[in-house]
């Protein structure tokens, strides 16, 4: 340290990688938050090179080097209590609005074969329109003119289908007028 | 997430050594102090004019006492000041001025008690004196400025205590000066006026203590990491 204060650029650097695992044990022992050792360690170090000048050659480096680390370290906590009490942790927000349509990607896009499955067991009018129009994602007049079948028809079809697949995807029993449909 | 590597620091730190000025020993430190200070209270003593009765006061024991301690309170505060920049000094050196500290507050105290005991209510008047403030300011403008830059100078391991050291240091002395030309030597008087606006100075230093004492070096790890990318 003496020939650091010197201009001894040599020693200055060997005496810092010398303090570094010092400076990380009385750290790390102490601080409970490991991801920011490494920032205590750097701040320690810049103070060190900012005080260089405070050091008494005919005192002890390490009660030095400790009371700067003890310091920093403090400074540091403190930072992080300033942070944290102006912070709240919140869950990941499950919902976006009330509306089950609105939350789709939070509740996932659920199991594609079961869907596949269920589609393949609507009655036939309602399979076409649900295909044409929600799959192939269609206009009613393009769906209409692919099928032959009505735009009207078509678009109750893909209604009563809709409704169909619902209740077979959540497990609810499709009223027993959709079951004569 | 550090922005630049511990080793890369290493080298821009080595990289500028610069030799430095060794900081002088605390002591050595209230020595330079008392000797920029001095000059500066003997010339405001000398503007305002010596009190006429300080031949009679230099025999009075007790005024000697309070000024004794209110002197000691103020080289021991600075000190203790210089103590405090220095990393691995003990901290007990941090108290260095409570005991003649507790001196000039007892000697007070103890002069307002037998004043009350002597004369009774009539023995502690206190009436507004708004000379005291203004006095204790002007005479320890000069020890202050002395004392804030060479605290500057420290590491700001303790910025509250340093700053309510410091700021005790020139508020002592200010008032060993300012009676030197303040007659006013009513215990209570003194002791809510001069002792009062000494202890009410060096708390509000304490509470600016962090703004005034702080790292300086965020900048060097921002110019540190410029130079890297």
């Amino acid at each position: 340290m003496k020939a650091a204060q010197a201009g001894d650029g040599a020693a200055y650097a060997q005496l810092l990688k010398l303090a570094v695992p010092i400076i990380t044990r009385v750290v790390s022992s102490q601080h409970p938050y490991g991801l920011e050792i490494d920032d205590i360690v750097q701040d320690v170090l810049l103070s060190l090179h900012y005080v260089r000048h405070t050091y008494d050659p005919g005192r002890r480096f390490i009660p030095w080097l400790a009371t700067i680390a003890h310091h920093r370290l403090i400074d540091a906590q403190r930072r992080r209590i300033r942070i944290t009490q102006n912070e709240d942790a919140v869950p990941e927000l499950l919902e976006t609005f009330s509306d089950d349509q609105t939350n789709w990607e939070v509740a996932g896009q659920g199991d594609p074969e079961l869907l596949k499955r269920a589609i393949a067991d609507l009655p036939i009018g309602q399979r076409h329109a649900v295909e044409l129009l929600k799959l192939q994602e269609l206009s009613l007049k393009e769906a209409s003119a692919v099928s032959g079948i009505s735009v009207a028809a078509l678009k109750v079809a893909a209604h009563r289908g809709m409704k169909a697949l619902r209740a077979r995807l959540t497990g609810e029993a499709p009223s027993t007028k959709e079951k004569a449909e | 997430m550090s922005k630049i590597r511990t080793d890369e620091l290493i080298l821009q730190l080595a990289s500028e050594p610069a030799p430095v000025r060794h900081l002088r020993s605390p002591m050595t430190r209230t020595a330079i102090w008392l000797a920029i200070s001095l000059p500066w209270v003997f010339a405001i003593v000398f503007v305002m004019g010596l009190r006429p009765d300080l031949r009679a006061q230099m025999s009075n024991a007790h005024w000697l006492i309070e000024q004794g301690a209110a002197l000691a309170t103020a080289l021991m505060a600075a000190m203790a000041a210089f103590c405090a920049g220095v990393p691995g000094r003990p901290r007990w050196e941090h108290l260095l001025p409570l005991l003649p500290l507790a001196v000039w507050l007892g000697a007070l105290g103890q002069d307002c008690l037998q004043g009350w005991i002597s004369y009774g209510s009539a023995g502690l008047t206190l009436h507004p004196d708004w000379q005291c403030l203004p006095g204790i300011i002007m005479v320890g403008m000069g020890p202050a400025v002395a004392m804030a830059a060479m605290i500057l100078r420290g590491a700001p391991l303790a910025p509250m205590t340093t700053t309510a050291l410091g700021a005790l240091a020139a508020g002592g002395l200010a008032e060993v000066g300012l009676r030197l030309f303040h007659q006013v030597d009513a215990s209570l008087m003194v002791l809510v006026w001069q002792a009062g606006t000494v202890v009410g100075l060096t708390l509000i230093a304490g509470l600016f203590g962090r703004r005034v004492l702080r790292w300086r070096h965020a900048d060097v790890r921002k110019h540190a990491f410029d130079a890297k990318n």
